[in-house]
């Protein structure tokens, strides 16, 4: 089987045959008069046809050692989702990184997606053209896998996506380069000998906050009504390269803070109001210790003295007239007034 | 970084210009203040100024902002280079701004500036953007593909690998259900408790309004048998109506009043339902809280007995009956 799909061109019909026969068996209960040829109204045409598979676009996608679990299915999630993508072994973290170009060629493949974990924390992933074309690193963020329960959408194994973009990734360079790396790599070739015929779900890339969004929809129906698949995840740029895992730098994005830095910044910050607080009782311990002023004559004394006439002192002998109250007894009560 | 007067000295034997005392001020001012000028040596220092690149007056060393490489020549020729004509089909892009907002009225497909950068911090708008904008992607893209005919619905008996096993599908259906059914059950709860609430109230209420007509009927009776009152009225039945509704209304207004204080004080102390077992034991926050402690009372000593015994004491029996023959 794999030697059939090694062998370039004219392959003829003695591979196609091997392939229809697979391709039978793996649907079970699928009529096998929608696979031949006449194309009447909802016939399921074969993904290989006659050798129509021209765009040879291969992934290789893996990872370095020390990865979490997360990781780990969001690569697989990947695999699953890109049929025209091929597996490998962890590499190991003392090579340096040109060998991941080496891999590929073994391979036999021109694009690659390389996870690395860093402190068993941070995810950065590589995406390359693989011998000479560009590549860049990126943070990644938010990882969502595809075996999540809130996402509750579901597509055929290996059908072709189609693939949403921001307009904001025309404006500037970097981002189209990035555009075009993203379409040759994610993009399932037609007629890819792996892929199902139909069309049902949806990659879309956007930009916001200086990050790269990236989701997975499934359409339902032909009114454009969608349900998430997964996986989903932010990337956020660091480096765009020239070369392939190498090669002189062609951007670096200035609002890129490594996540080292980030977690030294909230440290520090943290040490600081401890410090300050530390600081502020310090000074009101020396204030209450400090030698105070004896304040013995106020000089604010005379703010408020308004020199005014004496009074004559009047002392009473007799006792007070009594006063007449001036009620007027004749006028009722209030609750009287108000029963009547 | 130490002023060192021994170099001072052959410079100034060297030249002997006001322009190089200046500078040996300044020279001695500047390494004062940055001891990171190691880099620059005197005679480096002497020939800047005298070709004039340095002034007099402090001079600061200050660190040249990180320049980030923004090579916009060298990505578009990769670019160039790099990209791929295929045809449409091959790759199935669409680079388009996301779809109207039906719910919020937005007008037109132009994006405007306010809508067209996505908050990222508001998570729902943020993916209601995402949303719209795959939506837009697939409306333009269904009758692309149709024209290449690609079909982007499978038929009813078209039986594959999905992404997802049935199994996986089968969880997920369960959780959603069940989800649905806490609401549910929680909805009936709180219906059927609002009910009983008010059942309860509705009840209470036709009990007491019972009650008073009893107690209103028998009194009518007692007077009309000791000769109180010689009307037969009170055997109509109610037909004070407009008198009754005042009672009433003043009834609510004592009802609107709630709880009365000894009620409140209870509830207060002793909480609405929950938990009633475990209430009063003696735990750290108990035995320290000293709220109920009145001193004058706990001061108080002896005072009075209770009122002096009982206060709705019985006479006796011979007191009883002097008082009976007395009536």
């Amino acid at each position: 089987m794999s030697a059939f799909k090694r062998k370039r061109g004219g392959q003829g019909a003695v591979g196609k045959k091997a392939k229809k026969a697979k391709v039978v068996a793996d649907r079970d209960g699928a009529p096998s008069e929608t696979e031949q040829g006449t194309k009447n109204e909802v016939t399921v045409p074969a993904p290989v046809s006659s050798g129509k598979w021209t765009n040879k676009e291969r992934v290789l996608i893996f990872s370095s050692r020390g990865i979490n679990f997360r990781t780990r299915h969001l690569m697989q999630d990947l695999r699953t989702m890109m049929p025209h993508s091929k597996a490998d072994t962890k590499m190991d973290r003392k090579d340096k990184l040109f060998v991941v170009n080496e891999v590929c060629e073994i391979k036999n493949c021109n694009k690659c997606l390389f996870f690395e974990a860093k402190k068993k924390q941070d995810l950065y992933m590589w995406i390359a053209n693989s011998p000479h074309g560009p590549s860049a690193k990126f943070l990644v963020q938010n990882i969502h896998t595809l075996a999540e329960l809130k996402m509750t959408g579901n597509c055929l194994k290996g059908s072709r996506p189609l693939l949403s973009f921001d307009p904001k990734f025309d404006k500037e360079p970097q981002f189209a380069l990035l555009k075009e790396l993203f379409i040759q790599t994610f993009s399932t070739p037609h007629y890819h000998p792996k892929s199902q015929p139909f069309v049902d779900h949806v990659y879309t890339f956007t930009i916001a906050d200086n990050r790269i969004w990236f989701r997975n929809y499934q359409i339902i129906e032909e009114d454009a009504s969608l349900v998430e698949i997964g996986p989903r995840f932010v990337l956020n740029l660091i480096k765009v390269f020239q070369g392939s895992f190498g090669g002189p730098t062609l951007y670096e994005n200035p609002d890129f803070k490594s996540p080292n830095m980030h977690r030294r910044e909230i440290r520090i910050a943290a040490a600081a109001r401890v410090r300050e607080k530390q600081m502020v009782k310090e000074m009101q311990k020396m204030k209450r210790t400090e030698a105070k002023q004896d304040l013995s004559k106020d000089i604010t004394a005379d703010v408020f003295l308004t020199p005014a006439p004496e009074k004559p002192v009047h002392i009473e002998t007799e006792a007070p007239e009594p006063r007449f109250s001036n009620k007027n007894k004749r006028k009722a009560m209030k609750r009287q007034r108000q029963r009547r | 970084m130490v002023v060192d007067s021994g170099t001072m000295e052959p410079a100034e034997e060297q030249q002997q210009e006001q322009e190089e005392e200046e500078e040996e001020e300044e020279e001695m001012l500047g390494l004062d203040s940055e001891e990171e000028n190691s880099e620059m040596s005197d005679d480096e220092l002497q020939e800047a100024f005298a070709s004039g690149l340095l002034k007099p007056g402090m001079n600061v060393l200050v660190d040249q902002p990180k320049k980030h490489v923004n090579n916009v020549e060298g990505m578009k020729q990769c670019l160039a280079d790099f990209r791929k004509d295929l045809p449409w089909v091959e790759r199935l892009v669409l680079t388009n701004p996301p779809a109207e907002d039906v719910l919020s009225q937005a007008e037109g497909k132009v994006p405007k500036p306010a809508n067209g950068d996505v908050n990222a911090d508001d998570d729902f708008q943020r993916e209601m953007f995402f949303y719209r904008q795959a939506q837009a992607t697939v409306l333009e893209a269904l009758p692309l593909l149709s024209k290449h005919g690609i079909a982007t619905k499978r038929p009813e008996d078209y039986f594959a690998e999905m992404a997802k096993s049935d199994q996986h599908m089968q969880k997920i259906r369960k959780k959603l259900i069940s989800k649905q059914m806490i609401l549910e059950k929680s909805e009936k709860a709180k219906k059927l408790r609002e009910q009983r609430k008010f059942g309860k109230k509705v009840q209470v209420e036709v009990i007491q309004k019972r009650q008073k007509e009893k107690k209103a009927m028998m009194t009518a009776v007692k007077r009309y048998q000791k000769g109180m009152t010689d009307k037969l009225e009170f055997l109509e039945g109610d037909k004070k109506q407009p008198g009754k509704d005042s009672a009433q209304g003043s009834k609510k207004a004592a009802a609107k009043k709630g709880p009365n204080a000894k009620r409140k004080f209870k509830d207060q102390k002793f909480g609405f339902g929950g938990k009633k077992s475990g209430k009063k034991w003696n735990t750290k926050e108990s035995f320290n809280d000293v709220s109920s402690f009145r001193a004058k009372v706990a001061n108080a000593k002896g005072g009075k007995k209770g009122k002096g015994g009982k206060q709705n004491k019985r006479p006796g029996k011979s007191v009883r009956k002097k008082m009976k023959g007395r009536s």
